[in-house]
């Protein structure tokens, strides 16, 4: 390839298999994609791709059966001009959090489609982003990589890594392919950590201590009639030992139960899933280390993927970070090697930063449970498998709930003070507040609740539901514009 | 906008022959149920009539969300600012109202019995004495053969104009003098800072294919908005005017 005089190699395993359960995206993969070049008509015929609205927990909080709340991709409305958690922490009415500040949980409750067939492709009516099938949508991006970006796609495995006296790589050897040599290494090989960890020798960080799952039994659940209505949110349903993802994708489900083998065996893991789908399946073990390497820029290798670092698949947040990481690079692409150094610190502290906030939000989901009924939730409220920063947090949000300028100053948080709101007061976190702070945004917060009502009445008589607007999309394609 | 050979709903479409419906007879003129609309598709081969008297754009079929060429006739829901004219059969009426009752059925006709303009005795018969077609259906027919090989050139002009990325929505906004206002969305026109930017060949080749003549007359026709947006001001002063003197 010769953009900006780069060429991209890309060498790939004949023999090793994808992991294939990351079927959540985050509405980051909108940007990504259309960045790309990529149709997103081709990517739903081609990937069996759906809309994804946010994720909806069951369970998580009591344990009661109607115990559940939204996190929406839509912010709270106004939310770069007013905060309506302290309006909403007043409780005047019986809605959640979630109806309060927006109308996605009650378009995710309708089965709405998150836009309309006359919208253009990537544009939203409401904020979504995608659940695809992992094993279509990698051979997908290669495909469209190597005949519309002019990527080298070469068939390989690495049998030997060439270093420079530097430590620095100078070139892989393939049995397929010979030597491929090469300035800058981008290390995807996944748990292998082929030469970030292998070569390098890099550590890896484990958090275990923090995030207890480290077990994924996975499998797929086919509709009974092809015209099944399709939720749209991840289904995301606590157990005794972990939680249940259901995804639906317009051909099939993707369901599987994240647990701690600390916690729970695996057989009664597997009667725990055939209890949720309601029939025994064939599930695919797959072990979790949740950690992520020390640093992943080093030398001239980078960590990106699973080589990086991979936690439970909670909030889509691994596939995130590929993404964050592969635009950091892309932007910041060291001019020669006598700069690299440089930029590599820089993408280091970034990266390191961005996992300790993913880390600290998935923890999150836990800490604030009340569920007492198994050893994994009583576990999980221990102080000492809380990260000090999200003690901190805790403590500062019971006076001031996190806002558009709380504490969130990098410029591209993975997960912005929305998503925290979201989880924290759906799962009934108290913050204080004083009467004045209302007083001055009352009016503001009056119509903004105002609009979300409006805004809801128009978009449920508008939308077509998530099935039939797949339906439409496979037939007639969106439009460009 | 459906395509022209498919049925709205509630209709009963029989293949037209002369046996049968030798004395049928149907009423060609613009009706206030058919006719009153503010969009109406159209097919290249009608933009010059169509450019003297109404904005031609590109609007999108909330079925499919595909693309279709259309001549605004209106601002409100239902409303044709021509209908008068047309009633009078004064300016051009497009094929897609001209075809009234009429269904493609092949190379023949159809037609829909339980259309109302059908078997009206005010109507323009079909067939004369002898069972040849009237000129009127003959008109019919040729209306037919236009559509038909208009609305696949048309798919074809606007595929091309896609390509091209040469399609931008257009924000029709119009302020009226009884100080109301109306916004029509779902508009889209010729991007004419990407038509300026393209190279020389691509140019020569719309020129050739005769895009680049159907691009100038739906850039020259959005000169019609204004002239609509003062047919319809009248229209409302007239009506503030009658509401006061009624009032006095």
């Amino acid at each position: 390839m010769k953009a900006g005089g780069v060429s991209v190699t890309l060498v790939e395993s004949p023999d090793i298999k994808i992991i294939g359960v990351g079927e959540g995206t985050w509405p980051t993969m909108r940007a990504s994609l259309e960045r790309m070049g990529v149709s997103e008509t081709d990517l739903f015929k081609h990937c069996d791709a759906a809309f994804k609205q946010g994720g909806k927990f069951a369970g998580w909080t009591t344990g009661a059966a109607d115990d559940a709340y939204y996190h929406p991709l839509m912010l709270p409305h106004g939310f770069g001009q007013v905060n309506l958690v302290p309006h909403w922490l007043r409780r005047e009415n019986n809605q959640s959090f979630c109806d309060f500040v927006t109308p996605q949980g009650r378009l995710c409750d309708l089965g709405l489609a998150p836009k309309l067939i006359t919208s253009p492709e990537y544009k939203a009516v409401a904020n979504y982003s995608y659940h695809l099938d992992a094993g279509k949508f990698a051979p997908f991006l290669a495909k469209h990589c190597i005949e519309k970006l002019g990527v080298r796609h070469v068939l390989g495995n690495i049998t030997q890594v060439n270093q420079a006296e530097s430590g620095d790589i100078r070139s892989v050897l393939t049995q397929e392919a010979g030597e491929v040599p090469g300035d800058l290494f981008i290390d995807c090989s996944g748990f292998n950590a082929l030469l970030i960890g292998k070569t390098l020798g890099v550590g890896f960080k484990d958090c275990g201590d923090v995030l207890f799952c480290d077990t994924a039994l996975a499998t797929q659940v086919p509709y009974d009639t092809p015209d099944d209505p399709m939720p749209s949110q991840t289904i995301a349903t606590a157990q005794d030992a972990g939680w249940i993802w259901d995804i639906c994708l317009p051909t099939r489900r993707g369901v599987g139960y994240v647990y701690s083998s600390r916690h729970t065996s695996e057989d009664a893991a597997h009667v725990a899933l055939a209890k949720y789908i309601g029939r025994e399946l064939p599930a695919r073990k797959i072990p979790i280390r949740s950690g992520h390497r020390e640093t992943f820029w080093k030398n001239n290798v980078v960590a990106v993927g699973l080589a990086g670092g991979f936690l439970e698949p909670l909030e889509s947040s691994a596939i995130v970070l590929v993404e964050l990481s592969a635009k950091l690079l892309a932007e910041q692409l060291p001019a020669n090697r006598h700069v690299m150094d440089i930029i590599a610190r820089r993408f280091n502290d970034v990266t390191l930063y961005r996992w300790g906030r993913i880390i600290d939000f998935l923890k999150l989901h836990y800490v604030l449970t009340r569920r007492t009924d198994s050893a994994f939730w009583r576990d999980n409220v221990d102080p000492a498998t809380v990260p000090d920063r999200l003690k901190e947090l805790l403590a500062l949000w019971k006076f001031h709930p996190p806002w558009f300028f709380d504490e969130f100053d990098r410029l591209e948080e993975v997960f912005p003070a929305a998503s925290y709101q979201y989880v924290l007061y759906g799962m009934g976190f108290e913050s204080e507040s004083s009467p004045e702070a209302l007083m001055d945004t009352e009016l503001q917060a009056h119509r903004a609740r105002q609009d979300v009502e409006r805004q809801t009445a128009d978009l449920r008589a508008r939308l077509p539901t998530n099935r039939d607007l797949l339906n439409r999309i496979r037939e007639y394609g969106l439009q460009p514009v | 906008m459906p395509p022209i050979d498919e049925p709205a709903a509630m209709t009963n479409i029989v293949p037209l022959n002369k046996e049968t419906y030798r004395h049928l007879k149907v009423d060609s003129r613009a009706s206030a149920a058919f006719d009153n609309r503010r969009f109406v598709q159209v097919i290249v081969k009608e933009f010059p009539l169509l450019l003297v008297h109404y904005p031609i754009l590109f609007s999108k079929d909330p079925q499919t969300g595909q693309f279709f060429c259309g001549a605004m006739l209106g601002f409100d829901e239902n409303e044709n600012l021509f209908f008068e004219d047309w009633q009078q059969r004064e300016l051009y009426r497009p094929l897609y109202l001209q075809r009234g009752p009429f269904y493609g059925n092949g190379p023949e006709l159809a037609i829909d019995l339980d259309d109302p303009r059908v078997g009206a005795d005010s109507g323009k018969p079909l067939f004369t004495d002898q069972g040849t077609p009237t000129r009127y259906l003959q008109s019919m027919i040729w209306a037919f053969q236009d559509l038909t090989a208009g609305t696949e050139m048309t798919q074809l002009f606007i595929a091309r104009m896609l390509e091209l990325k040469l399609i931008e929505p257009v924000d029709v906004e119009v302020e009226f003098d009884d100080g109301s206002m109306r916004r029509c969305i779902g508009l889209y026109t010729i991007d004419q800072d990407v038509l300026a930017r393209l190279p020389d060949a691509v140019v020569v080749e719309l020129f050739r294919r005769g895009y680049l003549r159907l691009i100038d007359y739906m850039i020259a026709s959005l000169k019609q908005v204004p002239v609509m947006a003062r047919k319809k001001n009248l229209r409302l002063l007239k009506a503030t005017a009658g509401l006061a003197s009624a009032v006095g």
